[in-house]
């Protein structure tokens, strides 16, 4: 186009989050045409799953979403457990939901920490990493692992809680949430410099949102009032208390404010679930190869970036016929095309680091 | 269902309703040409294009388009059978848009052609990717071993 540069931003690039790749056609400081690319990551994970035997696939499912890696070893378990219907008892229900809950609230930092210092705020980032390391520190206390826990197995998990575990997480909690509180406040949502860079950039309307198929923490930020842990309960959310955070205005803004309730929110969670522990077997005992005969089995689960689903067929041997892994960050990269369009190249950054992409995820 | 009435109504006949409880809906159309018409009739109730997921049975090829709704978490999958002969079906693209990614994804990873897609590059592989590797066909073979990149034009 006339007078316009082309502007490739990424795929190594220190403000795009992974690999992703930004093709901007800039006419001074605007963006005329934004075109993304993915696929730099992609490491062929339903492919391997045809290849391996149903309980080997765990540290594949680790490193798809490596920021919230317990979540999708929960999603994975509890696709194999409902094809072959395996039933779980209830201490291993509610050990894998404060251990998802512990795992979103540690992507929600992840995500405030990035996106901080995406708008050169050095100090949210190393904050933001510093109440993630309290929780880091439990998870390796727990698994043994800290990124890539491998924690949950087929029927349950590898190892119960340690002893005197529960009151080191309530511990840790308070402190998060005093932080979230009062510190993130002071230094986000109380910023002057903060709120200028993000109220009313990148707008995402409802009807954008059911374009695209967005779901999760950005379509909530859009006033869209959906979240499988309610709307459709699975471990052991129909048993807790918690409310559902809605923004309305749909900019950055509201993204960020969406995530950072959901963290007080997961607080909330994982207190009722302690307090509510029951005693007992944590995990059935399950043969390592299992054979599950020939079905097709569909599941979804809210992931801290939205509705990750599970499409798994089955044939009646020992490994998957074929698995299809739903992201949800694959459908909100898809809007970014649109929607940083007519922006500033400096705003740019701010809105994709406000979607949170996890390229692992969105690759796969 | 009423979902699962009003289809049948709306393509008579060649329609097979292989699960109707409450929440999932699976049904299977004999017609891969009746697909558009079905997607339209379907948008007014599930506006929420999940996922597409091929799966190969060789020769035959199953897709199936799995729509879920914004109110609640109901599902909705249509189950549509390709032969290799013929490999290539109608593409809802320009009903849902988010299908549009999803579709080009099935391109890439099974080379399934999307008659009326505005757009069907490959999106996770690079463009001169020999084959497509979730076929089951798809040989590990020398070309593949030996592919170093695109060849680069400066």
């Amino acid at each position: 186009m006339e007078n316009s540069i082309r502007l490739n931003i990424g795929p190594v690039h220190p403000a795009m989050h992974g690999v992703l790749k930004l093709i901007l056609d800039v006419k001074g400081d605007t963006i005329i045409k934004a075109q993304t690319e993915i696929g730099f990551l992609h490491r062929a994970s339903e492919k391997i799953a045809e290849l391996r035997y149903f309980a080997n696939y765990y540290p594949i499912m680790d490193k798809l979403d490596y920021v919230s890696a317990l979540n999708m070893e929960i999603l994975y378990a509890s696709a194999v457990e409902k094809a072959a219907n395996i039933e779980i008892p209830p201490r291993a229900v509610y050990i894998r939901t404060i251990m998802a809950e512990m795992q979103r609230i540690m992507s929600h930092l992840v995500f405030i920490g990035s996106f901080g210092e995406d708008l050169g705020n050095m100090t949210g980032f190393i904050w933001a990493l510093r109440e993630r390391e309290l929780l880091m520190t439990l998870v390796e206390k727990i698994s043994g692992g800290r990124l890539a826990p491998m924690y949950i197995c087929n029927g349950g998990m590898f190892y119960d809680f340690p002893q005197g575990i529960e009151d080191d997480i309530l511990k840790a909690l308070s402190i998060i949430e005093n932080k979230v509180n009062h510190e993130y406040h002071a230094m986000f949502t109380k910023n002057q410099i903060f709120l200028s860079r993000t109220k009313g950039v990148g707008i995402i309307t409802k009807d954008m949102i059911k374009k695209y198929g967005i779901t999760g923490p950005i379509a909530r930020a859009s006033g869209i009032n959906r979240d499988l842990r309610k709307v459709s309960p699975y471990l052991a959310y129909d048993k807790v208390d918690f409310e559902i955070p809605v923004e309305s205005d749909g900019d950055t803004y509201s993204r960020f404010l969406v995530r950072t309730l959901e963290i007080l929110e997961s607080i909330k969670i994982i207190r009722q679930c302690i307090k509510d522990l029951p005693a007992g077997p944590y995990k059935t005992a399950v043969p390592w190869i299992i054979r599950i005969p020939k079905k097709d089995t569909f599941i979804k689960q809210e992931s801290p970036r939205g509705e990750m689903g599970i499409f798994l067929v089955t044939d009646g041997s020992d490994k998957p016929y074929r698995l299809k892994l739903r992201s949800p960050t694959f459908f909100a990269i898809h809007a970014l095309e649109e929607l940083l369009v007519n922006i500033k190249v400096a705003d740019a950054f701010v809105i994709v680091a406000s979607v949170d992409p996890v390229m692992g995820e969105v690759d796969r | 269902m009423v979902e699962v009435d009003k289809l049948k109504k709306a393509v008579k006949g060649e329609l097979e309703v292989l699960a109707d409880e409450k929440g999932l809906s699976i049904v299977r159309i004999k017609n891969k040409k009746l697909l558009t018409k079905l997607a339209w009739q379907l948008k007014e109730a599930f506006d929420l294009l999940y996922c597409i997921s091929v799966v190969d049975y060789s020769p035959d090829f199953e897709l199936n388009y799995i729509f879920s709704n914004y109110s609640n978490s109901d599902l909705f999958i249509i189950k549509v059978n390709i032969t290799e002969k013929d490999f290539a079906v109608d593409s809802i693209a320009g009903i849902f848009n988010s299908a549009n990614w999803e579709e080009r994804e099935a391109y890439d990873l099974f080379g399934i052609k999307f008659n009326g897609h505005p757009d069907l590059r490959r999106i996770l592989l690079p463009e001169d990717w020999p084959g497509h590797p979730l076929r089951k066909d798809f040989k590990v073979d020398d070309e593949v071993r030996n592919w170093t990149g695109l060849d680069l034009k400066f």
